[in-house]
């Protein structure tokens, strides 16, 4: 018998991350296509999330859960995408700029991005300028996000984008900033491509300049 | 009976008739104090700090591992816990030792370092400066319900983010003559506020009786010490600078969901401060704190109006009481983007109930926007609700002279009291609406039908357009000058 797609959503939905990824790995070994599982299953349940989340049936601790289940998914899914060249959401680098330790609000930011489908590299806290130039050469991501959540901290976030001009890497990644101090001015200012006000519409802007 | 200073009113006096108000009984306090003991035996907390950890391992008790965590046993806690000073009094550069730290007493101040401030007029934002932050201070100064200053905005105008904060204290002197409390960024930068204050406190040792400020400084929760915060700390016990140590956890984030869980941790987050303290130097005189909330679960927000943060912050009082640590708290702030409905809500009750709870700091009066926006007018605001809330305080006596038989006695049935001696010796007892209005619909009418929000307005205002704090004298001035520019110097 086929795995039922709809009930993947339903599971994902729910939250129930041990539970999608074994029916993730059902579906592979029943040799369902992989594109299919991801658009029919997975995605197709975080849609709903999506929509449930906008209006107020879901809260964050729930899209968690299932932003955890679509990753589980996920992990299972990405070679077979990979390989067979389907079109996969991409890799999005994230880090909290030099002198700055504030640490939740871009974790938040991670694993919505996580739940999005995305691979997602999460650099830490505090970091050097040059650890956000090697980790864009290193992983090549589509989409490169900065927190900084002091005055005296976000003019490093310029500070990286430069870096990356200089190294001849800009034009390859979409550069992404937020923090409470930062502004759609400010990122503007600094030549950063999106401005992300919290974790959720960061996501939709983030796809958005992706193209999806 | 003349009414005390409502500054001077402690609360949860049984001699003193004041409502009684806790949040924990001591079963409850003694289950979340052990709890924090069985955190930092079994778990720890990082210490991202050199000396510290030295420290930590040549005490012989705690026991440092290789990822930096500090374990410490509760006989080492409860030995530490029992050096630190009960009371301290702050005088402000007035020369008034206005603030006298001690159980139950309770004092409201403004919080620090928001990077936006909130244009009524145009309903925009813009960067906070310098400017904003003397204005803030001269509010402060002028009001008589706020009893410390804390810079309110952030000087976003300073040169250099290295060394804002010198320029931010000076705004602050500048602007208010209060006592403070001060952010610094770094170890350094205490210093150099420090030894401001020293000039203006007449040396080192008159600021050790008569401090100026407490030092904020916070642990990152969970269970994490940075360098920076460590470094501050070391320094004020060194010199015995008062400082507080309180963490911001956020209860569901960087916190446990439930309100006792994030009492526990935040607990254990002190008591380590609380050890490290008592190992650099012995009684240095070192304060409890907390800003206690939740995040909320739809914006991700850190709540600065949650009820929340009301009743975890008054929880964590009464621990601090139990403790017999004096305690830095929260109130009259808001999530609100602007002065509204909902910022007069969330300040008053986060004012009522940390006023109740008996917490001797309270700060962050005026914050808007969850700590992002200033306002002056929210201060405004808030020092009308705090005369309020202060009153409720007072509560209610009940001896010969306040129950009033011979009075009613002498009026008898039928008569008035508007005209009894009793009457004109006892009103002013009572609360005397300055931004309120009780008028008749006729009156306010002819008055111009203004709300409260234009009378806030047009309040502040008038202290910005006439009060002009004590002025700094021109010597002073000119040697703390010359510590900011020593400063510049040093990171140019
Ligand atoms: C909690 C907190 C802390 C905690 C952080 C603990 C931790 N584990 O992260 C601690 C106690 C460590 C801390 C320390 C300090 N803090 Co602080 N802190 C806060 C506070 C109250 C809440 C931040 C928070 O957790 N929000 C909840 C999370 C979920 O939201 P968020 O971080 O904003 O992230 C969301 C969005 O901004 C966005 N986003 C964030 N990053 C990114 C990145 C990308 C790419 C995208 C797309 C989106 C995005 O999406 C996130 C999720 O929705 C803010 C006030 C505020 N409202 O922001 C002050 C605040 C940021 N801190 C401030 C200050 C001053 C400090 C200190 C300097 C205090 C001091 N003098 O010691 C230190 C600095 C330490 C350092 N070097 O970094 C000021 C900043 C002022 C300024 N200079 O601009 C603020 C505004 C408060 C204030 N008015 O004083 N702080």
């Amino acid at each position: 018998m086929a795995v039922d797609l709809g009930k993947m959503s339903d599971l994902l939905i729910a939250g129930k991350v041990e539970d999608v990824s074994n029916m993730v790995q059902e579906a592979i070994d029943d040799g369902m296509d992989s594109s299919e599982i991801l658009q029919g299953g997975l995605i197709a349940g975080m849609d709903v999330v999506g929509q449930r989340f906008k209006a107020c049936e879901m809260y964050i601790p729930e899209v968690l859960r299932s932003a955890k289940a679509m990753s589980a998914g996920m992990i299972k899914l990405r070679p077979l995408l990979i390989e067979s060249g389907a079109k996969t959401a991409g890799t999005f680098v994230i880090g909290t700029v030099k002198g700055d330790l504030h640490d939740i609000g871009k974790n938040l930011v991670a694993m919505m991005f996580e739940g999005a489908g995305f691979n997602v590299v999460n650099l830490g806290i505090d970091l050097d300028t040059q650890v956000f130039v090697d980790a864009v050469k290193e992983h090549k991501p589509e989409l490169l996000g900065m927190s900084a959540l002091l005055t005296t901290t976000m003019p490093r976030m310029g500070e990286v984008i430069n870096a990356l001009k200089e190294a001849g890497i800009r034009d390859q990644v979409k550069i992404m900033v937020g923090g409470a101090p930062v502004t759609d001015e400010y990122a503007k200012e600094i030549g950063a491509d999106i401005y992300g006000a919290n974790a959720a519409s960061s996501v939709d802007k983030g796809r958005e300049a992706l193209g999806d | 009976m003349k009414s005390v200073m409502p500054d001077m009113q402690p609360m949860n006096q049984t001699v003193q008739e004041t409502p009684q108000f806790r949040v924990l009984t001591e079963d409850q306090i003694e289950q979340i104090y052990f709890a924090a003991l069985d955190v930092l035996e079994r778990i720890g907390s990082r210490v991202h700090h050199d000396e510290a950890l030295k420290l930590f391992r040549s005490s012989g008790d705690a026991v440092v591992s290789e990822d930096k965590r500090v374990r410490v046993p509760a006989s080492l806690v409860e030995r530490a816990l029992k050096s630190y000073p009960r009371k301290i009094t702050l005088k402000g550069r007035n020369g008034k030792r206005s603030v006298a730290l001690q159980k139950d007493h309770v004092y409201f101040g403004t919080g620090s370092d928001l990077p936006f401030t909130y244009d009524r007029k145009t309903g925009e934002r813009r960067r906070t400066t310098y400017k904003d932050v003397v204005d803030a201070g001269r509010i402060v100064d002028y009001l008589d319900q706020y009893d410390f200053f804390m810079s309110h905005g952030i000087v976003g105008d300073a040169p250099n983010p290295q060394t804002y904060d010198r320029h931010q204290f000076m705004a602050m002197l500048e602007g208010c003559t209060k006592p403070m409390v001060v952010t610094s960024v770094d170890g350094e930068g205490l210093e150099d506020l420090w030894k401001m204050a020293c000039v203006l406190q007449g040396g080192e040792e008159e600021f050790r009786l008569n401090p100026m400020f407490v030092a904020y400084i916070e642990p990152i929760s969970p269970l994490t010490n940075d360098v920076t915060a460590v470094e501050k700390l070391l320094f004020a016990a060194e010199k015995g600078i008062p400082a507080m140590y309180t963490p911001c956890p956020s209860s569901g984030a960087t916190a446990p969901a439930t309100i006792a869980g994030m009492l526990v941790q935040s607990l254990a987050e002190t008591l380590l401060a609380i050890v490290l303290c008592h190992l650099k130097k012995p009684g240095m005189p070192l304060i409890m704190g907390g800003v206690t909330t939740v995040m909320d679960m739809r914006t991700t927000t850190y709540s600065y109006g949650a009820p929340e943060l009301s009743l975890a912050s008054a929880a964590n009082t009464d621990i601090s009481k139990w403790l017999k640590l004096i305690m830095f708290s929260t109130g009259g702030c808001s999530d609100s983007k602007c002065l509204d409905e909902q910022a007069a809500i969330e300040s008053t009750i986060s004012n009522l109930t940390a006023f109740l709870s008996g917490a001797n700091l309270v700060h962050d009066v005026g914050y808007i926007d969850s700590g992002v926006n200033a306002s002056l007018e929210s201060l405004v605001m808030n020092n009308e609700i705090i005369g309020m809330v202060r009153q409720v305080g007072k509560g209610v006596k009940t001896d010969e002279e306040h129950l009033a038989l011979k009075v009613i006695d002498e009026v008898g049935p039928g008569g008035e009291f508007v005209t009894h001696d009793h009457t004109y010796e006892h009103w002013r007892e009572w609360f005397l609406p300055k931004l309120m209005d009780r008028s008749d619909w006729e009156t306010w009418n002819n008055e111009g039908a203004k709300s409260m929000s234009e009378r806030i307005d047009e309040e502040t205002q008038r202290i910005l357009d006439t009060h002009e704090p004590l002025p700094i004298d021109d010597a002073a001035k000119k040697e703390l000058k010359a510590i900011i520019d020593a400063a510049e110097k040093r990171h140019s």
